[in-house]
């Protein structure tokens, strides 16, 4: 398949030629939505599909900041590992925009309602925080060193495999 | 046929075991020949292949099996190499490449304690040695001088020399558990072949906190140090050449061995003297594989004990929250542990064991765990930090006793290029698993010295492995009873060594490798010796000299 041009990068470098392209990330949620994520409402949303899965990523991993690149990759590599993924993106998104569920709600909710979507959170979280797309045998690798849960504890550790400092650095408190 | 190879020593595999053999014959100026089922690997391609691996925590991902030398996988999925009879699993994990299973090993390089060789006559459990600790040690300095081996003079196992460098610096993690748990435990750095300077060649340790999959840097030492150092030293080693068969004349010395390359195209190679290296499980299946008329049951194996007595380390363990920030993963991923329950009185009761503390990253399992768990928003984030600050793990290493039911036999089923795979029977027995118990009391204690909440005990009569393959050659003085005589020669063939952490009688709560390197430099001095052994040697007859 041939990479196609990610949409968020075209729209910051082209800028705003075609006013269709200048929707917001805002106009996709709902204020209660939107209160969870409220850094990210003037984000670009060029791409419906693609920016409900920011949206969406961002409540979920309740970051204050997500890399566009980064998002495109994973979107592109979760669109291909699941079939539905874009419409499911959408359903999800339009649950928590109509029904206010608590993100910390979210799994037992779904669960408890036997939906279908009940697997799309974890897909989400674990690309972002795992870069890791897919399952067992047909698990792909996206992202090591800017996989969130190493971005999250860059103050104090590495990701394995990359030296953490000069020999003994390790003996003092890490913070 | 094809191709024919000749040498005075011929070394079967090429692990740290038998490349450290190889290098100390090719020193005294044998020719020797290394045949090595697996391929050459390349470190900074495993550092890559287990960056981009989906799987982080399978550290065999950088280490797919070559489809001529198969080793057992596990994760996603069994590839069924290994097979079980049962009634335990024992999911055995070796690699098969150049240098051996050493590529991803901890570097934990230990010394029994002394009465470890004398579990019979002390406790009435177990076997003796055929040789003592003193006889043992200069050939563990030897070989911590080789591996280059970091440690202090605190855990248990007596020195006539000091280690070649200071142990490894403590990480702050540690140093707290040490601090905390005196002086009812006290903690320990591990002895380790793991760089606290320069040595040899190699820099120090700067806590990539990767050495089980693979360490970037050469801090560790590994197998494949050993492979390049006999290379150095004259040996020439073969890759990809699959022993099946060791042939054998007819007063019984072995004459030749015999292998595959990937094609499948045979290869006989003959020699003087042949040392079997192939680890703990591949060794005992060779032999098995090589029946002949004169030999039905096997080489070396009129005792009916090749294969029998499989041994390894068990583990059960505990998962905890630390009352403060610890943040496993600065540092070395194996730096500390508690010593004072490898011997006693009680080893007539129960096995003994060593406590050891994990310095792995908690990142990538807590991570899993809150997914798991369906933690989204931004309580993800605090919770990820709160637990990979708090998570740590203390585990047992316990000893099992030799057993002859527990063993290596071949199964029916081959591997792709037609060769029998080996099948592992195991059990873990009551002396096992009465120190399991007893070593819950510990775990508390430590969880409570610690301040410990979300105490996680692993499932119960549930063994983690820790992959010290021991005990299915082993050695003794008596032919009915044993394989291989104290120094590694087969009972059977005059001209046939064994050299692995497979000849050890019993397997102590230590980690094999320095045991089973030391062994195998005493047996190639006994093959042909040093112009300068050491004096402890001076009394062990060596052979006279090469055919
Ligand atoms: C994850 C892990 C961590 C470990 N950590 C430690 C530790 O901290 N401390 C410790 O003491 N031990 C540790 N071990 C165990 C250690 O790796 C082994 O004890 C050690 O590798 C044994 O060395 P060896 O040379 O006998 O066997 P190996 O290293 O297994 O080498 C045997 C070689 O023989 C070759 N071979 C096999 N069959 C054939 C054949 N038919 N023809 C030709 N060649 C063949 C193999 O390809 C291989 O290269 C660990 C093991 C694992 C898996
Ligand atoms: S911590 Fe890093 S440098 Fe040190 S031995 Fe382990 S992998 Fe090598």
């Amino acid at each position: 398949m041939a990479p196609e041009e990610p949409d968020s990068v075209a729209a910051r470098r082209n800028g705003p030629v075609d006013p269709s392209r200048r929707r917001l990330l805002a106009g996709l949620l709902t204020a209660y939505t939107a209160s969870l994520i409220p850094w990210a409402l003037a984000q670009p949303a060029p791409h419906a599909d693609r920016g409900a899965f920011t949206a969406l990523s961002a409540i979920l991993v309740g970051r204050q900041a997500l890399d566009a690149a980064q998002a495109t990759r994973l979107y592109d590599a979760l669109a291909a590992a699941h079939p539905n993924f874009p419409a499911d993106v959408q359903a999800l998104l339009t649950l928590l925009n109509e029904r206010h569920i608590d993100p910390q709600q979210l799994q037992g909710v779904l669960d408890g309602e036997h939906s279908p979507l009940a697997p799309l959170p974890r897909q989400i979280l674990g690309a972002w925080t795992l870069g890791v797309v897919g399952s067992g045998e047909g698990a792909r690798c996206v992202a090591y060193e800017t996989a969130l849960n190493a971005v999250i504890v860059a103050d104090v550790l590495k990701p394995p495999t990359y030296a953490y400092g000069a020999y003994g650095s390790w003996a003092s408190k890490p913070l | 046929m094809s191709g024919q190879l000749s040498a005075d020593i011929v070394v079967i595999g090429s692990g740290i075991i038998g490349s450290l053999a190889a290098r100390r014959l090719a020193q005294q100026g044998a020719s020797v020949l290394i045949l090595e089922a697996g391929p050459r690997l390349e470190r900074a391609r495993v550092v890559a292949a287990f960056r981009n691996s989906p799987i982080k925590g399978n550290w065999m991902a950088p280490y797919p099996p070559s489809p001529w030398a198969p080793h057992p996988i596990y994760v996603p999925q069994d590839n069924g190499y290994l097979k079980q009879a049962g009634p335990y699993p024992y999911p055995a994990e070796y690699i098969r490449a150049v240098g051996g299973t050493t590529w991803h090993w901890a570097a934990q390089a230990w010394r029994l304690v002394p009465n470890d060789v004398r579990i019979k006559s002390l406790y009435g459990v177990g076997v003796d040695w055929p040789l003592s600790y003193e006889e043992l040690d200069p050939w563990y300095q030897e070989a911590e001088e080789i591996l280059g081996v970091a440690g202090a003079d605190n855990t248990g196992s007596p020195r006539q020399h000091p280690f070649p460098m200071e142990p490894v610096a403590e990480p702050w993690s540690m140093r707290r558990f040490r601090e905390r748990l005196a002086p009812a435990y006290p903690v320990v750095a591990n002895t380790v072949a793991r760089n606290s300077r320069g040595y040899d060649g190699r820099p120090a340790c700067v806590g990539n906190n990767s050495c089980q999959p693979i360490c970037p840097v050469n801090a560790q030492y590994l197998g494949i140090n050993a492979v390049e150092a006999a290379e150095a030293a004259g040996a020439k080693v073969v890759p990809n050449a699959v022993v099946f068969r060791i042939e054998h004349d007819a007063k019984g010395r072995i004459a030749a061995v015999h292998y595959y390359a990937p094609d499948k195209s045979e290869h006989r190679v003959t020699g003087a003297t042949f040392i079997l290296a192939a680890n703990g499980i591949e060794s005992p299946k060779l032999l098995l594989l090589s029946a002949s008329d004169k030999y039905p049951n096997g080489l070396a194996n009129s005792s009916g004990m090749v294969g029998r007595h499989l041994m390894d380390h068990p583990s059960t363990s505990l998962t905890f929250y630390a009352d403060e920030e610890l943040w496993l993963g600065r540092g070395p991923q194996s730096p500390s542990s508690i010593n004072t329950l490898r011997d006693g009185a009680f080893r007539s009761q129960h096995a003994p064991y060593r406590l050891d503390f994990t310095n792995i990253s908690q990142v990538l399992n807590v991570t899993g765990d809150l997914i798991k768990e369906g933690v989204y928003g931004a309580e993800f984030e605090k919770q990820l930090r709160w637990r990979a600050a708090r998570q740590v793990n203390v585990k047992n290493v316990l000893e099992v006793l030799p057993n002859p039911d527990n063993r290596i036999t071949l199964s029916a089923e081959k591997d792709a290029m037609g060769i029998p795979k080996p099948e592992a029977h195991y059990a873990i027995d009551d002396y096992t698993r009465r120190a399991a118990e007893v070593s819950k009391a510990d775990f508390a204690r430590i969880a409570e010295l610690m301040g410990g909440t979300g105490l996680r005990y692993s499932a119960e009569g549930q063994f983690a492995n820790n992959q010290h393959i021991t005990g299915t050659m082993s050695m003794g003085n008596d032919p009915a009873s044993s394989v291989v005589d104290a120094f590694g020669r087969t009972h059977d063939h005059e001209n046939l060594f064994v050299c692995s952490t497979g000849v050890m009688p019993t397997a102590a709560t230590m980690n094999s490798t320095l045991t089973g390197v030391a062994l195998a430099l005493r047996t190639a001095e006994h093959i042909l010796p040093a112009k300068n052994a050491h004096a402890a040697t001076a009394h062990s007859s060596h052979e006279a000299s090469l055919a």
